[in-house]
């Protein structure tokens, strides 16, 4: 890989890196969600460094440009978190269906026993 | 557990899911209680951001106002929820837009007495015409073949939202995940069928849907994609015994 190139990758990883890792400090992002994304800031930042390995490996797999076989990486990467995440937001959607009807229902069950609660109290009668 | 206004409850709930359903609601309310039946009503507000549930609640029935819009299945869900936690016997499941004719339930609670079933489907085909597009007509035909290979039973209309199910059926229903989010199809009869509960169709009358359709544009293709998905999920799936 051309120097450029690493340059790039090293700098995006970095910035990936931090930022993400800014965000778990500043509590803006949940520590486990963001290891997905720590992970692939880390892989960028080391890959850049890894033209040694990319470099054969992409040749050894008829890849002319190993760039590309390091963006292929990075692809694959984005992915599996893409994926990781569809999930959570799946389960999150089970999630808040269940708490909507449970909502629902128990402030349905609370409507009627203030009803009930009214209707059995004499009126006039001061209770405190 | 006393629930309408100091009155106990009823065998039979039907149960109304409503989504913006404003200008329909209070007509369809009048239409079910000026049938008489023995059965309390139940609107399943979900997440409408007009008048539904005000209207529901000045007309007197009992009404879930579900926070935001979960969809139609989760909204019929809570409505099996609400049944399961209050002892009925029976659930009718009913649009809020008007389509269905209540006077129809009597047709499926005869039809369930006389069949024995756990389930009964109305179907919009077996008496009179309904009118609708060529592709939602295919679709039906295609669905109605696949239900009628995997279960052995025809049923003429497996989109059909006109539904009675007895305890054992919506109690199982109710549950986490055993009724999808937004529209169940042959993938519920496919799934009713797995667990030898007993369904069979009945005549309903249904008018003909005005206004705009949620089979316009793409959305036809996806939703027979995603039907189609949703059937290889539930044959693959592992249900749960029935107590």
């Amino acid at each position: 890989m051309t120097f450029s190139v690493r340059l790039f990758i090293f700098l995006f990883g970095l910035i990936l890196f931090s930022t993400v890792f800014e965000l778990v400090r500043r509590r803006k992002f949940r520590e486990e969600l963001s290891l997905c994304w720590l992970f692939i800031g880390l892989s960028l930042i080391l890959s850049s460094f890894a033209d040694r390995l990319i470099d054969p490996l992409a040749f050894k797999l008829g890849i002319n440009y190993p760039p590309a076989l390091a963006f292929i990486i990075i692809f694959l990467l984005f992915v599996i978190v893409m994926l990781y995440f569809s999930i959570s937001v799946s389960d999150l959607k089970s999630e808040n269906k269940e708490l909507s009807q449970k909502i629902a229902l128990m402030e349905y069950k609370l409507t009627r026993l203030q009803k009930e609660k009214e209707d059995i109290a004499p009126k006039g009668v001061d209770y405190e | 557990m006393p629930l309408k206004d100091g009155g106990m409850l009823k065998p039979c709930l039907i149960v109304i899911p409503a989504y913006n359903e404003e200008e329909h609601i209070a007509d369809v309310l009048m239409e079910v209680m000026g049938i008489n039946l023995p059965a309390d009503i139940l609107v399943v507000n979900d997440g409408s951001a007009d008048r539904t549930s005000a209207i529901s609640k000045q007309a007197g029935v009992m009404v879930l106002d579900l926070p935001f819009n979960i969809g139609y299945g989760g909204a019929i869900q809570t409505g099996f929820r609400f049944a399961t936690e209050f002892g009925y016997e029976l659930v009718v499941t009913l649009d809020g837009d008007g389509q269905h004719s209540p006077s129809s339930v009597n047709s499926l609670l005869e039809t369930m007495e006389r069949e024995k079933a756990d389930v009964v489907i109305g179907s919009r085909f077996i008496e009179g015409s309904y009118r609708m597009g060529v592709f939602r007509k295919t679709g039906v035909w295609l669905f109605s073949r696949i239900a009628f290979f995997y279960t052995g039973t025809k049923f003429s209309d497996p989109t059909s939202g006109f539904q009675l199910f007895n305890r054992k059926v919506f109690s199982y229903l109710s549950e986490g995940d055993n009724y999808p989010l937004d529209y169940p199809d042959v993938n519920i009869i496919i799934a009713i069928h797995k667990m030898r509960f007993k369904m069979v169709e009945a005549p309903v009358k249904m008018k003909e849907k005005q206004g705009k359709s949620m089979h316009q544009g793409l959305r036809p293709v996806i939703y027979v994609i995603r039907m189609f998905l949703s059937i290889i999920v539930v044959l693959l799936r592992k249900e749960k015994k029935q107590p």
